[in-house]
């Protein structure tokens, strides 16, 4: 598993090959960090859109904190195809993501940041993607002309992921993706997993397909954050991985933990026990303390991913950990 | 993980379905159908033949389409590879027989032993499991450790099945609606539907050696198995009151704490006590004392996702009527 290569759009899925005559593209932009002049974004790509002879709709969805500026109020009460939604508070993006994909009408669903991550251009190898039979086409930004800096967060990020995911991905932070809309709304996205789209995408059993896009000059900056967004994107990476791990068998991580706990604990007490045998006093020593707590604490952890257990026992009967991609 | 979604085919409703989850087996598609069209040619009524591909890597799905140009063949074709209790569970989920035969997709279980399963079925069990007497698998990679295994299986579980590893099995399609296979508990099937009541027996089956393809299993299971068992053995006892589950496992706990406390008053009363003395033995009792309470407080969790759960929870044991 994990063989690092751009999965080809294969012939099998000829039946699904040409655009349809009258397809939508629901356009999402959730304006959650920064955002670029959001008019100019829209024309960008609204126009690509359009020289491909694709209808679309755009949803911009704020983010709490973030005001639509005048120019787009303006734009969507002309235009039927340009909404403009607004979170009362901040709820982040995966929650502006979820929002947009429920209130768009497209069959086609297309992802974007609410700055030039991309050219425009690039959209066109991503739809050919899609309509060669591939469910979801990521960008990649490719050649990535950013900082040193950036690159070397990325290729850490990326690093860290390789181990939880079937195939490696190499833009997995881009946010332009295009998805057919049975894909988006089977997305298991909460809490900050959007951020490993492709990856779900793969694990709920579609055909992910990655397409190098040429990065924008405008994304070009060093971007540094504090210490606390590193640590929130460790935490998202180690959610990740465990639930894609261990969802149906808890106690194989929590078990394995707890046991190497237990087992140092058991061992330093057989050891004082040999001694104390040997007539040496235990009463005094603090390494008891060690030895009990150890096992205390293995026995704690071994119960926790017992109640895992029996929650995904009980959830079993709702859940199919497959899904039929074709029927004869 | 996506919800359960039934299809249906065709109207007319078989007797029989034969389930058979295929990885990476191109070569052994079309003599596998072949080998259990010919197998059922004298079955009396209407039967499907179900082929779930479980995401192969080789052009299996190719073969499955040819092979259901047969109407009484279906293909089912995964979106990516799961793994053999999934595969079957979709095999199963689509299965409309009343009974339902499961076997490898690799010709090592033999077609012909389908009617006499299903005779025994009738008998009145629930579950039919084959016993490969005869196994033809390496000896000291195969064999030994599934011997092994099937021994601590049956010990723990208390079920009297020689061979829990056998995929050639007939169900009752009521057993399989009570028993959701998830993870890798395939290999518990005889465990899973004891728990729910059902009457179980096992008869031998024939055996043959792996033609094409290799074999998808390795000796490092074992470890893991044995963790499941655990599981499976924790859940199928305690599974509608897990408070008592966890209040049994802390009595060992109670029982140091009580141990440690002992002999604090011991060391304190008997011996010239030093300051070392009069923390050490009370901060075990303590530690240990916790870790009970803790688990008792788990044990409450449970319960509250029992209680939030309580139509799985409640699962009526299946049962037979007396006449």
């Amino acid at each position: 598993m994990g063989a690092p290569v751009l999965m080809e759009p294969s012939s099998e899925h000829s039946e699904r090959t040409g655009p349809p005559k009258h397809r939508l593209i629901s356009v999402i932009v959730p304006v959650v960090e920064r955002a670029d002049d959001l008019v100019e974004l829209y024309h960008a790509f609204a126009g690509e859109l359009e020289g491909r002879g694709e209808a679309h709709e755009f949803l911009f969805v704020f983010d709490g904190g973030f005001t639509p500026p005048p120019e787009l109020a303006a734009l969507s009460r002309e235009r039927d195809g340009v909404r403009v939604l607004r979170f009362a508070r901040t709820f982040g993006e995966t929650a502006a993501l979820r929002l947009g994909i429920e209130r768009s009408k497209g069959e086609v669903i297309l992802t974007l940041p609410a700055y030039f991550q991309v050219t425009p251009d690039g959209l066109h190898a991503m739809l050919e993607g899609l309509d060669a039979g591939a469910d979801m086409v990521v960008a990649s930004r490719s050649p990535r002309i950013d900082s040193w800096l950036n690159r070397l967060q990325s290729a850490a990020f990326h690093r860290m992921l390789a181990g939880a995911t079937d195939r490696r991905f190499h833009d997995i932070a881009c946010g332009v993706r295009l998805m057919r809309r049975p894909v988006a709304e089977a997305l298991p996205l909460y809490g900050d997993l959007h951020r490993f789209i492709p990856a779900l995408a793969l694990r709920e059993g579609y055909l992910v397909d990655e397409v190098p896009v040429r990065q924008h000059p405008q994304n070009v900056r060093t971007r540094v954050y504090g210490p606390g967004v590193y640590a929130r994107r460790l935490l998202d990476i180690a959610a990740f991985f465990f639930l894609a791990k261990f969802t149906e068998k808890p106690l194989r991580f929590f078990g394995l933990v707890g046991s190497v706990f237990f087992l140092a604990g058991a061992v330093t007490s057989l050891v004082l026990l040999v001694e104390r045998l040997g007539g040496r006093a235990i009463a005094n020593r603090p390494l008891l303390l060690l030895a009990v707590l150890l096992v205390a604490l293995g026995v704690q952890l071994m119960g926790l991913g017992l109640v895992g257990e029996i929650i995904v026992h009980l959830r079993a009967p709702h859940r199919r950990a497959y899904r039929v991609r074709e029927q004869v | 993980m996506t919800l359960i979604a039934r299809t249906t085919v065709d109207p007319v409703v078989p007797d029989l379905s034969v389930v058979a989850p295929l990885y990476n087996e191109s070569e052994n598609v079309a003599p596998l159908v072949a080998w259990i069209l010919e197998a059922l040619a004298d079955y009396p009524g209407r039967f499907e033949v179900i082929l779930v591909d479980d995401g192969s890597r080789d052009d299996t799905w190719q073969h499955v389409v040819a092979a259901s140009a047969d109407a009484r063949v279906h293909g089912l074709r995964l979106g990516r590879n799961v793994g053999q209790t999934a595969a079957m569970m979709a095999g199963f989920d689509h299965a409309r027989g009343r009974a339902v035969v499961s076997l490898d997709g690799d010709l090592q279980n033999d077609p012909r032993d389908i009617p006499a399963l299903l005779a025994k079925l009738d008998e009145g069990y629930d579950l039919v499991c084959g016993w490969r007497q005869r196994r033809q698998d390496k000896f000291l990679l195969r064999k030994v450790p599934s011997w092994v295994a099937n021994r601590i299986i049956r010990r723990l579980t208390g079920v009297p099945i020689t061979d829990n590893g056998c995929s050639l099995k007939a169900y009752r399609r009521d057993l399989l609606d009570r028993i959701p296979l998830y993870a890798e508990q395939h290999r518990f099937i005889p465990a899973l539907s004891a728990s729910v009541g059902a009457r179980i027996t096992e008869m031998p089956v024939r055996h043959h050696a792996r033609r094409f393809g290799e074999s998808k299993y390795g000796i490092s299971r074992t470890v893991k198995v044995l963790v499941d068992l655990f599981t499976l053995k924790m859940i199928t006892t305690f599974r509608s009151r897990p408070l008592l589950g966890f209040g049994v496992a802390a009595l060992p706990l109670v029982a140091g704490a009580a141990l440690f406390t002992v002999m604090w008053v011991v060391a304190a009363t008997q011996f010239s006590p030093t300051k070392a003395t009069a923390l050490v033995f009370p901060g075990a009792a303590l530690l240990i004392a916790g870790a009970a309470f803790y688990l008792l407080m788990l044990g409450l969790v449970a319960e509250v996702a029992v209680s939030s759960e309580r139509e799985s929870a409640n699962e009526i044991p299946t049962a037979w009527e007396v006449r």
